[in-house]
């Protein structure tokens, strides 16, 4: 696909000195792309540079033959966009402030605006309260209709930053959906801590954590990376920190009064573990803790 | 009550943190320096301090009120932020209990704003501390004044606004609200008082309800004279403690309600009582996959129009669904329900409800400045809207370019501005319509008025809003500098900036006369405009290149944007809106600079000065005294020139001759070709100072005549500052010749000899610029002042006037012919009777109502439509004419002209020539039918006018203290004789209970006896009522006696010229020696009487008489120059009343009335209803309403 977003040397500094981003370089073909990476690593400010809301102090960003950062203009009217945190106009009708925005997208002809708000609020399952003043919506609720925002004119870069926080299980699973289905034929990318929400939809991820990517993958190969090398057992809880001190912990899980350890080793690390199948989880938590990254300063994985 | 204190330190250290806190401080800071410096000007201009204790005061209470924007800002913000920024949920689920959280903000609030206001204090102890200020304005400091200052005003005023804007935004849960109810709190000050006060007159009433206070000081300080200003504090009296008190409570009331009603949970959409309910359903898990339909995007013109169209909408929709909007319609049906009162004229009396007068009213300075309020207000909301709702990150990835926002949103603005017009127009038809005037409504006129001239105005103050929002990007700090500025606008001219160039917005007012429409200023209005709309279009660039767009809102980051937007086509924008400011910024100062002499006011007193310095040595040079005038005025109505072709006959009355004749020309003609009937030259020729001096070849001697010819010509060239002059215009053109005031526009004719009447007056401009001091007025002793002729002098005047051939030229005198020639009408008017040198001459298009009094005739020259009147003005002509012929002397003309001119606005300008009297459009409209009380208005004021016809022109009083008691006085006096004669004691009595309530507004109680006034309360309230008391008391004709012998003796063509020594003289001579304290008490001294009756108690005593016994209180009291009064013994007699249930008097009698408590019985004729002392007010008593009571009956006779 030639539509592809070209992320080059980016760098960002805020005037109290964090770093929000440093030399990030990617490439995100179309498709489903998640950006994986705990609070404040610089996800959002990353996303809304993407979302010509903030500029770089260095690099660049194209989307296909755009340049993001020069060419604002143009690639609004590709992109669709749903922040992490927002808010609504309180006293306005679902299906009226859908309109305006849809009016605002460009779409100008008065039947097919119509056609798209309805099919937007009936994907969003908004359409029984689209009459309903937005200000007496629920959490969820309002995330949908922002995504039902993001979504009218059909954008071909989509940006959502963390939707999933605020949705329940059924609608986080529907939103997925949707995401996926969009990312047939646009670039999406999907920022977000919730390592599931990558491993099961996107088809090529990124880690980042301080401003820097540390890993750069898709995820199926990225945890096949990983076959044979995670360990798990289940120990007391005052084993703990010997555990810590002598292995790489992956992650640890209580599990009925006990503790279930999982370490990374190339080999076994001592006959009380049994292997175990590697899973996104287990690639996240190597790559923030660095093991993953022993190979490499960046990794590119099956690339 | 440690969690109240934990929430309040939270709330005060995150607003003290905040950088609109300091930028505030500091706002109120250079407020108060502003404020401090105008008054400095205006204080060393009438010389009191501008530190007084009172200044202190007015400037805190006015800076109190200006804080009300912020307080709205800081307490809306107090009372929201939890919800705005959405940590309510977490906050109302902490173990915080309600009562704790409201007060803890509220106090911290609170504490912000009392904490910002010490700011005032500061200031104005700054202020004293500047360099280079005069020492004469600086009064000694008062510390307590300080303190009074705070803490009788600031901050109960505070703690109110807190109080209420809190509550306000507590219970709506928006900001925004607070913001109105700011509006509200600011503007009740000025409606009580002026509405419950100046226009009720319920003035204790007026007092107490305004929440901030301003009533009672202003009235304090309209009361004080220079003296009090510099030495009192501001009494802690009960006006003041009441109102302070009563405001307190309903703060506490308020907030009592607030914690009532604010419901201590998540805030659910909508308001209270119509929650929408929305059902949370679970969304089905089946995915069904993707089914939106593609739409076609387009990204066009046609679109862009589109895009404006919905954010304009969409934005107007918000702006006119906000509270704060609601202010307009409440307006407009507040104008609706008081407009009656609004559009009354003097004396309450109802005025006309032309659409003239009611679009003035509706474009006039309190909405005006209510709608500025407004825009500022919006402009922040729709900057702002997208941010508020956190919903920028959304609106501002869609495709829509910044400036389309931009656009879009001050359309909003326009079309709310718009609306408002449309109601405010719907609101003034509706007056008309109300009031009987629909068939004058003129909608042309309205829609000219309010989408003319003031929706424009209205918009390039949006456009100035607009520009500080963005720049600025924080909305509270912008509301308020938006505010400031605009309130920095108004008060310019006092700050010394005059120039309507400097002043953004500034354009010479409109004008609207029935007669002339809306005149000359059209042009000026428009070129001033066009320069200020370049402006605005720069300013518009400005927002575009500056629009927050994103989240980059760093200075350096935002320039950059700003550059990057600067393309080709802002950079056209921009130039063309500098080519609008250069060349019609250009053109209008050729006109007003070039074309024109500008000068500012300080430029203005200067050159009174210089030529005072120049010139005033010639003062007292003896010069000849003008005795006959022959004029030819030819006006050219529709080119607003005129020329004038003059001659003065002058009469060397002095004993010394006379070799050089000084001229003293009019600044606003060219005046030429001044030759003598004998050889003469120029030795002086001082242009700029209008000053001329001529020798003559041979000396006149003592009474030998001399004649000066001279030209004046009047052609305006392009407009200035002020806009273009209109004293010659379409129709309606009219100038004057006043001999006791050399300056004025209207005034061409050259004076003779240096004229005091041009020197600057006011002792502190004199002592600024260095001149001597001098006495405003000479004492009444002042024997050389008593005999000074100039000025008064009497005349012949010969007058042609040559105007166009459908106008009608006017002057004082006998017409003795009028001619057309070459298409023009001449008329040739030549007085048939010595008149004063004051006079004026008119051209309009007039209908002429003509009438016969005896062998006078009597003409009434009136634009065609304004009838209404003529009647009643023809009546109290006729009426006074018998009244003053019969009582005092013969009228000495055989014509009397009544004349209207063209005017704006409610004065009613009435002036008396002799022979002449003039009345502006607003008299001739008054609507005495519809005055619910009855009182004849235009025969009244007319009768003082004819009075004027006697005291004045016959009796011409001598120009030192108390000479307006001579004419003002005197004149009221006997239109009072008029009225009773021809309407009746009742409708007499009803005037002056109307007159009297004039009393009890705010005005100086500091005074000089009647005797030596020059105030203007005093000859037209307090100098009637004197006169009418002794009338009262010795008698009509008795009172008449004495002013005919005035008449009499003083011939006004002898010096020296009567004084209220001579009045004072001749009514002690009619006056028996028993009445003789009396009038003392009424004109040599000050004297308030206070007379109670407390009870009235009557019992049957046979033959259908009763007994009535009175229980009355009765006080005396003298005042003095301080304001002081104190009590002092009272041996009076007073007269005593008893009235049937019919109203019919049954007894009055003179009782000999001392202080203190004191019972009086007395035999009546008949069963009385009412009874007590001085029951017509004769005597000056502020509690007039205590006089007399109902009278109480015994059952049985005495026993």
């Amino acid at each position: 696909m030639s539509f592809e977003l070209r992320i080059e040397h980016l760098s960002k500094t805020y005037p109290n000195g964090v770093k929000a981003l440093q030399d990030v370089s990617l490439t995100i073909p179309g498709g489903m792309f998640g950006l994986l990476g705990p609070n404040g690593a610089g996800k959002s400010t990353l996303m809304r540079m993407l979302a010509t809301l903030q500029e770089p102090d260095e690099g660049t960003i194209r989307l296909g033959e755009l340049d993001i950062v020069r060419q604002k203009e143009a690639v609004r009217e590709t992109l669709g966009y749903l922040p992490q945190d927002f808010g609504v106009y309180r006293n306005v009708a679902a299906d009226k402030l859908l309109e305006h925005f849809a009016i605002l997208e460009g779409i100008t002809h008065r039947g097919e605006r119509k056609a798209v708000v309805e099919a937007l609020l009936r994907q969003t399952n908004l359409w029984e309260v689209r009459k309903q003043k937005l200000g007496g919506y629920s959490g969820g609720m309002r995330q949908r209709f922002g995504i039902a925002i993001a979504l009218l004119g059909n954008p071909k870069l989509l940006i959502v930053d963390e939707p999933t926080a605020g949705l329940d299980p059924a609608e986080r699973v529907r939103f997925l959906n949707l995401l996926s289905e969009l990312g047939e034929n646009s670039v999406v990318i999907l920022s977000t801590h919730i390592v599931e929400d990558v491993s099961e939809l996107c088809t090529r991820m990124a880690i980042i954590n301080k401003g820097r990517i540390l890993l750069e993958a898709e995820p199926l190969p990225a945890v096949a990376e990983m076959q044979g090398r995670v360990w798990e057992r289940v120990v007391a809880r005052e084993e703990l920190p010997a555990i810590e001190r002598d292995y790489d912990l992956l992650s640890t899980k209580l599990l009925s009064g006990r503790t279930l350890v999982r370490v990374c080793s190339d080999s076994q690390p001592s006959p009380a573990f049994h292997a175990v199948e590697p899973d996104l989880q287990d690639v996240y938590f190597s790559v923030m803790n660095g093991h993953y990254a022993r190979r490499g300063n960046v990794l590119q994985v099956a690339r | 009550m440690t969690k109240t204190w934990e929430v309040f330190r939270f709330e005060l250290g995150f607003q003290m943190s905040r950088v609109s806190t300091r930028i505030y401080f500091a706002l109120f800071l250079s407020l108060a320096l502003l404020m401090s410096f105008a008054i400095y000007m205006d204080a060393r201009h009438d010389g009191y301090f501008f530190n007084a204790p009172i200044v202190t005061s007015l400037i805190t209470i006015i800076t109190s009120m200006v804080s009300l924007l912020v307080t709205s800002g800081v307490a809306g913000d107090a009372a929201t932020r939890d919800g705005q920024v959405r940590i309510d949920s977490l906050l109302y689920t902490t173990p915080l209990r309600k009562a704790s959280y409201l007060a803890g903000r509220f106090l911290g609030a609170f504490a912000v704003t009392a904490l910002l206001l010490l700011a005032v204090p500061l200031g104005l102890l700054l202020a004293t501390r500047v360099p280079g200020i005069d020492p004469a304005a600086l009064g000694p400091l008062h510390v307590e004044a300080y303190l009074t200052s705070y803490f009788l005003f600031a901050l109960p005023n505070a703690f109110l606004a807190t109080a209420v804007l809190f509550s306000l935004a507590t219970i709506s849960r928006s900001a925004v609200t607070a913001y109105a109810g700011a509006a509200v709190l600011f503007f009740s000050a000025f409606i009580t008082e002026g509405f419950i006060g100046a226009k009720l007159g319920k003035w204790g009433l007026a007092k107490l309800l305004d929440p901030l206070g301003y009533t009672p000081l202003h009235a304090l300080w309209m009361s004080f004279n220079t003296l009090q200003k510099n030495t009192l504090l501001i009494p802690l009296d009960q006006t003041l403690l009441s109102n302070r008190l009563l405001w307190i409570g309903v703060a506490i009331a308020v907030l009592a309600i607030a914690h009532l009603r604010f419901r201590f949970a998540y805030a659910t959409g909508g308001r209270t009582w119509r929650r929408t309910a929305v059902s949370e359903e679970t969304p089905a898990i089946r995915w069904t996959g993707l089914t939106i339909p593609a739409a076609r995007r387009v990204f066009g013109p046609a679109t862009r129009l589109r895009q404006m169209r919905a954010v304009a909408m969409r934005s107007f929709r918000e702006l006119v669904m906000s509270k704060a909007w609601l202010l307009v319609p409440l307006t407009a049906i507040l104008f609706v329900s008081t407009a009656a009162e609004v559009l009354e004229v003097e004396l309450g009396t109802p005025g006309a409800a032309t659409t003239a007068r009611v679009a003035e009213v509706l474009a006039a300075g309190e909405l005006a400045r209510m709608i500025a309020i407004l825009i500022a207000i919006s402009a922040g909301e729709l900057v702002w809207r997208e941010r508020d709702a956190r919903m920028n990150a959304i609106a501002d990835v869609t495709p829509v370019p910044e400036w389309l926002s931009f656009l879009g949103k001050f359309l909003a603005l326009g079309l709310m501005l718009a609306l408002t017009e449309a109601i405010f127009l719907a609101s003034g038809v509706g007056v008309q319509w109300m009031m009987g005037f629909a068939p004058l409504v003129d909608l042309g006129l309205y829609v000219k008025t309010l989408f003319g001239f003031q929706l424009i105005g209205f918009l390039l103050f949006a456009a100035l809003a607009m520009v500080i929002h963005v720049l600025v990007n924080q909305k509270y700090v912008a509301n308020v500098l938006a505010i400031l500025a605009y309130v920095a606008l108004q008060m310019a001219r006092e700050l010394g900036v005059e120039h309507n160039l400097l002043l953004y917005g500034g354009a010479p007012e409109w004008t609207y006369s029935q007669m002339n429409g809306f005149g000359p200023q059209l042009t000026a209005w428009g070129w001033f405009t066009f320069y200020w709309s370049g402006w605005a279009l720069l300013f518009g660039v400005v927002t575009y290149l500056f629009w927050m767009r994103g989240e980059e809102r760093g200075l350096r980051t935002r320039l950059a944007f700003a550059r990057r937007r600067l393309t080709r086509g802002p950079a056209a924008a921009g130039a063309l809106a500098l080519a609008i400011i250069a060349g019609a910024g250009g053109f209008v100062f050729y006109n007003t600079n070039v074309l024109n002499r500008y000068s500012t006011d300080a430029e203005q007193e200067e050159w009174r000065a210089e030529y005072e310095r120049r010139y005033g040595r010639y003062a007292s040079l003896p010069q000849p005294l003008l005795a006959a005038t022959k004029l030819r005025v030819d006006f050219q109505p529709q080119r607003g020139s005129a020329e004038i072709r003059g001659s003065y006959r002058l009469e060397n009355r002095s004993n010394t001759a006379i070799d050089t004749i000084h001229l003293v020309t009019s600044p606003s003609v060219e005046t030429s070709g001044v030759t003598f009937d004998r050889p003469s030259r120029v030795t002086l020729h001082d242009q700029d100072f209008a000053y001329r001096i001529y020798s003559l070849g041979k000396p006149i001697q003592p009474g030998e005549s001399v004649h000066v010819n001279f030209a004046v010509r009047h052609a305006p060239r392009g407009f200035t500052n002020r806009g273009r002059s209109d004293a010659v215009v379409g129709n309606g053109s009219w100038i004057q010749h006043r001999a006791e005031q050399a300056h004025g526009a209207r005034q061409w004719l050259p004076f003779v000899g240096y004229q005091t009447s041009r020197e600057l007056s006011n002792p502190g401009a004199r002592r600024k610029l260095g001149l001597r001091e001098r006495k405003d007025i000479p004492p009444l002793e002042d024997v050389a002042a008593r005999s000074d002729p100039r000025g008064r002098e009497k005349i012949a005047l010969e007058t042609i006037i040559g105007t166009d051939a459908e106008q009608t030229g006017v002057a004082p005198g006998e017409l003795r012919r009028t001619w057309s020639e070459n298409g023009r009408r001449y008329f040739h008017y030549i007085t048939d009777a010595p008149i004063t040198n004051s006079y004026a001459i008119y051209s309009a298009r007039y209908a002429v109502q003509r009438a016969k009094w005896r062998d006078v005739d009597i003409e009434i020259l009136h634009h065609p439509a304004h009838t209404r009147n003529l009647g009643r003005m023809l009546q109290s002509v006729r009426a006074s004419l018998d009244y003053h012929t019969r009582h005092y002397s013969p009228y000495p003309h055989r014509q009397l002209r009544l004349v209207e001119y063209p005017s704006t606005g409610r004065g009613l300008g009435l002036t008396s020539f002799p022979g002449l009297i003039e009345y502006s459009e607003a008299f001739a409209l008054v609507r005495p039918e519809d005055d619910a009380r009855k009182i004849d208005f235009p025969f009244a004021v007319m009768g003082h006018e004819m009075g004027h016809q006697w005291w004045g022109h016959q009796l011409m009083p001598a120009l030192v203290e108390g000479a307006p008691v001579l004419s003002e006085s005197l004149a009221w006096y006997s239109a009072m004789m008029v009225i009773e004669e021809t309407h009746g004691r009742e409708h007499l009595m009803r005037l002056v209970d109307i007159m009297r309530s004039e009393f009890l507004a705010p005005h100086m109680t500091a005074e000089v006896p009647l005797m030596r006034t020059f105030d203007r309360f005093d000859a037209y309230r307090v100098g009637p009522f004197a006169m009418y008391a002794m009338r009262e008391s010795v008698g009509e004709e008795q009172v008449n006696a004495a002013l005919r012998t005035m008449l009499a003796k003083y011939d006004p063509a002898r010096t020296p010229f009567p004084t209220t020594l001579d009045l004072y003289r001749e009514l002690r001579a009619v006056t028996p020696p028993a009445k003789h304290a009396l009038l003392k008490d009424l004109f040599e001294e000050i004297t308030f009487w206070n007379l109670r009756t407390k009870k009235a108690h009557a019992r049957p005593a046979g033959n259908g008489t009763y007994r009535l016994t009175l229980e009355i209180d009765a006080e005396k009291l003298k005042g003095n120059a301080l304001g002081r009064e104190r009590p002092v013994p009272m041996h009076d007699t007073i007269v005593v009343a008893a009235f049937d249930a019919a109203g019919k008097t049954i007894y009055r009698q003179e009782h000999p009335i001392r202080s203190g408590a004191q019972t009086i019985t007395i035999t009546v004729p008949g069963a009385p209803a009412r009874a007590g002392l001085d029951p017509d007010h004769a005597l000056l008593d502020r509690r007039p309403e205590d006089n007399d009571v109902a009278t109480g009956f015994s059952p049985s006779p005495a026993g």
